[in-house]
């Protein structure tokens, strides 16, 4: 068929007539409307050609504004609801990554709005300067919130004002929550006239129009725009953009509003969609840029936390204390605790006492423990430690000074010199002691066995020991106990060695100290040391002018002497 | 409200509108600004009355007051001739101004009949030429309400 076309010579050239006739017409090609016409025809080539220029068809529609946003809502949300019922984890899916950011973002806002509120709450109701405002507010017969906002911002914009700029009608206002109404159409009209005042009054400056009433701390700033004005009343001094803020504003309302501002016959209502633009003039700034650091939470949970702590160091002082005087006392002859126990903020012992055991009183003061919250319930028994057997020794046989007693297990032993008589007294009274089962006499009146007084051994005797003890605490341990009562022992020959040879021979009672740090304390502490061990020494029967205290600096003497300890040296006494 | 010097326009209103401010603003800026809430035929109406110092020798009316007015009271006194003729010459100037807003022409103190300047041909001819005309007086609250009434009919009218 078409190599028939093409030899018919006349046909070919009505066929290039027709298409030459055709492109001056609709100047298209036969190729190209065959083109469009298969196009048309398929309806896959048709969709695929549609579909490019589809999203930019209602990109147009809706910038020229004949395809509304509004209308295709329903559409979206149906298709959205749709969707959702269907297959509810396709969406789920598709908001995970951003719901929890969300939901981390929204708890930390709120706790960070708790946290200024609790703040806010602590500055206005502590702060001095609250009650300065509410006397300012007082004085003034302004309300405190005025007081307050006055102080609090930098600036502050209490009422915005759009006015015809012709009639000096109030089109509409906004007014700050936290303000009070004013007689706005009133107001509106008096700007317009004192606008027109300044402008009449001061032609020279024609090009220019009144932007600012100031009044004190308040300024009326005014916009001007072709048919209308924004008024701001702002207390304080805005920032500069402000005013671009009231600029956009102006230009906002004209463009949107051009014909009724035009036209403007007095009705009002139809600027009340002005709203959402004159709520962003709305404006105010705090004072201080407030630290995120919460002060008075700080503050208040420090005192807390202190208090707490505080409490449970005053607990702690108090139970270490108790268990101190508890320790010790079971260590004081005659004592024995069995029990103790803290209860109803009182504090029990249970536990034996001797019937001669002494008093606790200076080891309850040395304790600095609150008596009156100390309950001792002790029970009477006889305790056989060797203090208290020798204690009851001394009573029932009273041994003379020349006679010295020691107990172990049961034995109660004794050395020395004694009358015949008294021996005898001795060993028929010893049985009458508690604890005593048997008693040594082998080394009494055994003077061929007994050394004569000699200052050759008694002084060793005497200046070997050393005694160390804690910080201020003159209390002996049982080891030291066994070394105390052979001291005492030798001090006793050296008693009789003055006897014998009419001579005065004494002991120092030396506690050491060093010169380091607070000396005057550090002395005091070591004459403290040196006198109580003195007295413990007469508390054993040694007499008073055997005995001197006396405190020497470590860094004084030769030899190295060790802080905190307690020692011994003869020397002879000169009248 | 435009007069003479004292015609009596703030005693006309004082005790009609709802004002917040002082009359000191009639001699320092010119002008005091009450407002006047009013129902006509079921309608909600607010007036804002521009209240204009009285044009004198020492002080002259600013126009540019009148720019925007939907319409206005012009005020002259009874018992002085010349303020009929101020009266004349401001509503030349407001009826250029205001585009012929509608107007009232209020003749106060006709409580002074006996003192009467103002003759009642004057008037004639003015009614003539079409002006509303109504004899008031503020001691007495003789025709003020409806002179403030009859203007916003005129100006709902007009619109």
């Amino acid at each position: 068929m078409g190599e028939k076309h093409n030899t018919n010579p006349s046909e070919i050239l009505e066929a290039g007539k027709l298409n030459e006739l055709r492109n001056l017409i609709i100047g298209l090609d036969h190729q190209e409307l065959e083109r469009l016409q298969n196009l048309i025809r398929d309806p896959h080539i048709f969709a695929e050609e549609i579909s490019e220029l589809l999203p930019y068809s209602v990109r147009k529609l809706i910038e020229k504004g004949e395809l509304a946003i509004d209308s295709l809502q329903p559409f979206i949300e149906d298709a959205m609801h749709k969707s959702i019922q269907n297959n509810p984890k396709r969406l789920a899916d598709i908001l995970f990554p951003i719901m929890g950011p969300a939901i981390r973002k929204a708890v930390s806002e709120d706790l960070k709005r708790m946290i200024a509120a609790v703040n806010a709450n602590l500055e206005a109701g502590l702060s001095p300067r609250s009650f300065k405002w509410r006397l300012q507010a007082l004085l003034s017969k302004r309300s405190y919130t005025e007081i307050l906002l006055a102080n609090t911002y930098i600036f502050h914009v209490s009422h915005v004002f759009l006015i015809h700029r012709e009639t000096g009608i109030l089109l509409n206002q906004e007014i700050a929550a936290e303000s009070t109404d004013l007689e706005s159409d009133m107001i509106s009209g008096m700007l317009t006239a004192i606008r027109d005042f300044v402008q009449d009054s001061f032609k020279s400056a024609a090009s220019g129009s009144l932007d600012v009433v100031q009044v004190g701390d308040l300024n009326i700033l005014i916009e001007q725009g072709p048919h209308a004005i924004i008024a701001a009343i702002v207390e304080g001094q805005p920032p500069a953009d402000y005013r671009l803020t009231l600029t956009e504003t102006v230009e906002a309302v004209h463009f949107n509003h051009a014909t009724d501002l035009e036209k403007f016959d007095g009705a009002t209502k139809v600027f009340v969609h002005t709203s959402k633009f004159l709520k962003n003039c709305l404006q105010k700034e705090k004072k201080e840029k407030k630290s995120n650091v919460p002060w008075p939470l700080i503050f208040i949970l420090t005192i807390i936390l202190g208090l707490i702590f505080w409490l449970t160091y005053l607990n702690f002082d108090r139970n270490k204390r108790f268990n101190d005087f508890v320790e010790k006392l079971d260590e004081l002859p005659g004592y024995h605790i069995t029990k103790t126990e803290k209860r109803n903020r009182n504090f029990f012992v249970y536990g034996l006492r001797d019937f001669q055991a002494g008093t606790y009183d200076s080891l309850l003061a040395q304790s600095r423990f609150d008596s009156s919250r100390l309950k001792l319930q002790l029970e009477p028994y006889i305790s056989i430690e060797p203090a208290m057997v020798l204690k009851r020794a001394d009573e029932i046989i009273n041994p003379p000074s020349s006679v010295i007693i020691n107990y172990a297990a049961g034995n109660l032993f004794l050395s020395g010199t004694a009358s015949e008589e008294w021996v005898n007294q001795a060993i028929e009274n010893a049985y009458k002691i508690y604890g005593v089962t048997n008693l040594d006499t082998s080394r009494l009146n055994q003077k061929t066995d007994i050394p004569q007084p000699d200052l050759e051994w008694i002084i060793p005797a005497i200046e070997k020991y050393t005694f160390i003890f804690e910080m201020n605490v003159v209390s002996l341990s049982a080891k030291q106990q066994q070394q105390f009562d052979s001291l005492v022992q030798a001090a006793v020959h050296l008693d009789d060695y003055n006897n014998m040879y009419n001579k005065k021979m004494a002991i120092y009672v030396r506690s050491y100290t060093s010169r380091t740090g607070n000396v005057d304390a550090n002395m005091r502490v070591a004459v403290k040391r040196a006198e109580s061990f003195a007295s413990l020494l007469k508390d054993a029967g040694l007499r008073d002018e055997l005995l001197e205290a006396q405190v020497l600096f470590t860094e004084d003497v030769n030899v190295s002497q060790m802080l905190r300890s307690v020692r011994f040296e003869v020397f002879e006494k000169i009248e | 409200m435009l007069g003479a010097f004292a015609v009596g326009k703030t005693s006309l209103v004082q005790s009609y509108v709802h004002s917040i401010f002082s009359e000191r603003y009639q001699t320092t800026i010119g002008v005091k600004i009450d407002q006047k809430n009013l129902c006509f035929n079921d309608t909600d109406v607010t007036l804002m009355l521009w209240d204009l110092y009285g044009d004198d020798d020492f002080m002259k009316m600013k126009p540019s007051y009148l720019i925007g007015s939907s319409g206005y009271l012009l005020v002259a006194d009874g018992t002085r001739n010349d303020t009929i003729n101020v009266a004349l010459r401001l509503q030349e100037m407001a009826s250029e101004t205001t585009k012929d807003a509608p107007f009232i022409l209020l003749i106060n103190k006709c409580d002074l009949i006996d003192s009467w300047e103002v003759e009642q041909e004057t008037l004639n001819k003015l009614e003539q030429k079409g002006w509303k005309i109504m004899l008031t007086s503020a001691k007495d609250s003789i025709m003020v309400e409806e002179a403030f009434s009859l203007l916003t009919q005129m100006m709902l009218e007009k619109n």
